[in-house]
């Protein structure tokens, strides 16, 4: 017989499940108008999407408070608890990077020229993928996924850090591209910063799986030796 | 290295033909709280029971292994079974105040060790009442009944008592089980207090006791001591699936 308890933890986890899509698809909806021009109902649908998130964000927090007070779970039900407070914190800061990303494109001026012009769509994707792998490996718990994870996450930063400083370089020969530049090196940090919500999550929950706190480690501590 | 207080190899208890505990063998350190849990039935407080001879008094209970305290096998001949009692006293899931005076409740066991000036056992129902944390409560009442205290000051004078006659360990069953939040939470205060001179085994049917009040815990289940290990430990990250799911509460 299934008790209360377990009830309780299903419903939890299928919660984060949804939140955790609906972080991927404003993600890959940020990307799209970023990379396009933006039309109005899109960027309504980013809004409503964020809307959802925010909701899910208290839900969650209300859902662990009770369990913590009424329950007072233990092993692997109290990391699976205390993670999912933290993935639910990441979570709505990728929502809300992601609305940030929609809202600076805008100042962006000939957009599509500089986005082709420093390779923005290769770091997109990879963000996109990110999301979706780190999606993947909270229902899976599959351990190989973790490494990709950091792998790519390590990948999208060097890019990141080298599209910045190429974007620099144009803006100290060009003063015409300046507004739209500053604009384009925030949405880069703001799609680093995505990644990195990504990294913090996939340490969650390879913390709810493995019972280890791997926060502050080095990556090739972390990934499976050859 | 930490100082081990009891020792105990392959020990096993039968009720007549039934294996009751099988062969157990742990370590429990000095001056620590050690709890034992596991579901009804599943030897935790027979085993407590060995560690201080009470098994002794059940007809058809035969034993094998040792139990070493302090490195002697109390199960040895040659041991004097009062002395153990002296030496490891025992708290009972009721309180069991004897219908006697406060004062005389906390006397009796010191009288019976031979102490007669009356200096000396004042001093003692004094000691023993300030470390059970309950003289101020009593210390204007001594010559009441202590049949009239509430469940939470009886089952603390008991405390007392045990401690009156000087023991090393302490063995609690179910201390608090009877008792309102406020009683077994200082009870369970006292427990933490007292560990600092004595070494401390509880069974408790309550899980979030074992992990307030112990520093160690042993999971029993059908008579096997399935995982001992740091509370901590125990209660974050198992290492048995049977622990995980006993103390989560999926048992069975």
């Amino acid at each position: 017989m299934t008790s209360h308890f377990e009830i309780e933890l299903e419903k939890l986890k299928g919660i984060i499940e949804k939140i955790g899509q609906l972080a991927e698809s404003q993600v890959s909806e940020s990307v799209k108008i970023l990379l396009q021009e933006p039309g109005v109902a899109e960027e309504k649908i980013i809004k409503k999407t964020e809307s959802k998130i925010d909701k899910l964000d208290v839900k969650i927090d209300e859902i662990c408070q009770s369990i913590f007070a009424l329950q007072q779970p233990v092993a692997s039900d109290l990391r699976f608890i205390m993670s999912a407070m933290q993935i639910s914190n990441e979570i709505e800061r990728i929502g809300d990077l992601s609305l940030s990303i929609v809202k600076k494109a805008k100042n962006i001026k000939e957009k599509h020229d500089l986005i082709v012009k420093f390779s923005v769509g290769d770091i997109t994707k990879q963000v996109e993928l990110i999301t979706a792998k780190t999606n993947n490996y909270f229902l899976t718990r599959q351990e190989s996924t973790i490494g990709e994870i950091f792998v790519l996450s390590k990948e999208i930063k060097n890019k990141s850090e080298g599209t910045i400083h190429e974007i620099i370089n144009e803006m100290k020969t060009n003063s015409k591209a300046v507004v739209s530049g500053t604009n384009l090196i925030i949405v880069l940090k703001h799609l680093e910063r995505i990644s990195e919500h990504c990294t913090n999550i996939a340490e969650y929950v390879y913390f709810m799986v493995n019972a280890k706190i791997i926060k502050h480690d080095k990556i090739d501590d972390i990934l499976p030796r050859e | 290295m930490k100082d081990i207080k009891i020792k105990v190899n392959d020990l096993s208890l039968y009720y007549g033909e039934k294996k009751a505990l099988n062969e157990i063998t742990m370590e429990i350190p000095a001056n620590k709280v050690t709890a034992l849990i596991g579901p009804s039935g599943c030897g935790k407080s027979t085993f407590l029971r060995c560690i201080n001879r009470m098994n002794d008094l059940i007809p058809n209970v035969s034993i094998k292994g040792e139990m070493l305290v302090e490195g002697i096998d109390i199960y040895n001949k040659n041991v004097d079974v009062v002395n153990i009692r002296k030496k490891i006293g025992m708290v009972f899931q009721k309180s069991n105040p004897f219908p006697k005076s406060i004062y005389e409740n906390i006397a009796y066991g010191p009288r019976i060790n031979g102490i007669k000036d009356k200096t000396q056992l004042d001093e003692i129902v004094e000691t023993s009442l300030r470390q059970a944390a309950i003289w101020d409560e009593l210390k204007d009442r001594l010559d009441d009944s202590a049949l009239g205290l509430s469940g939470g000051q009886q089952q603390r004078l008991c405390i007392g008592r045990t401690l009156a006659v000087s023991p090393d360990i302490i063995l609690m069953d179910e201390p608090a089980s009877a008792l309102d939040p406020i009683s077994t939470s200082k009870i369970e205060e006292l427990i933490h207090q007292l560990k600092e001179q004595y070494t401390i085994i509880i069974v408790t049917h309550n899980m979030q006791q074992a992990a307030r009040t112990s520093d160690q815990t042993a999971f029993f289940y059908m008579g096997n001591l399935i995982e001992m290990g740091k509370t901590n430990s125990i209660f974050t990250n198992p290492v048995q699936k049977q622990t995980e799911d006993y103390i989560t509460g999926r048992f069975g």
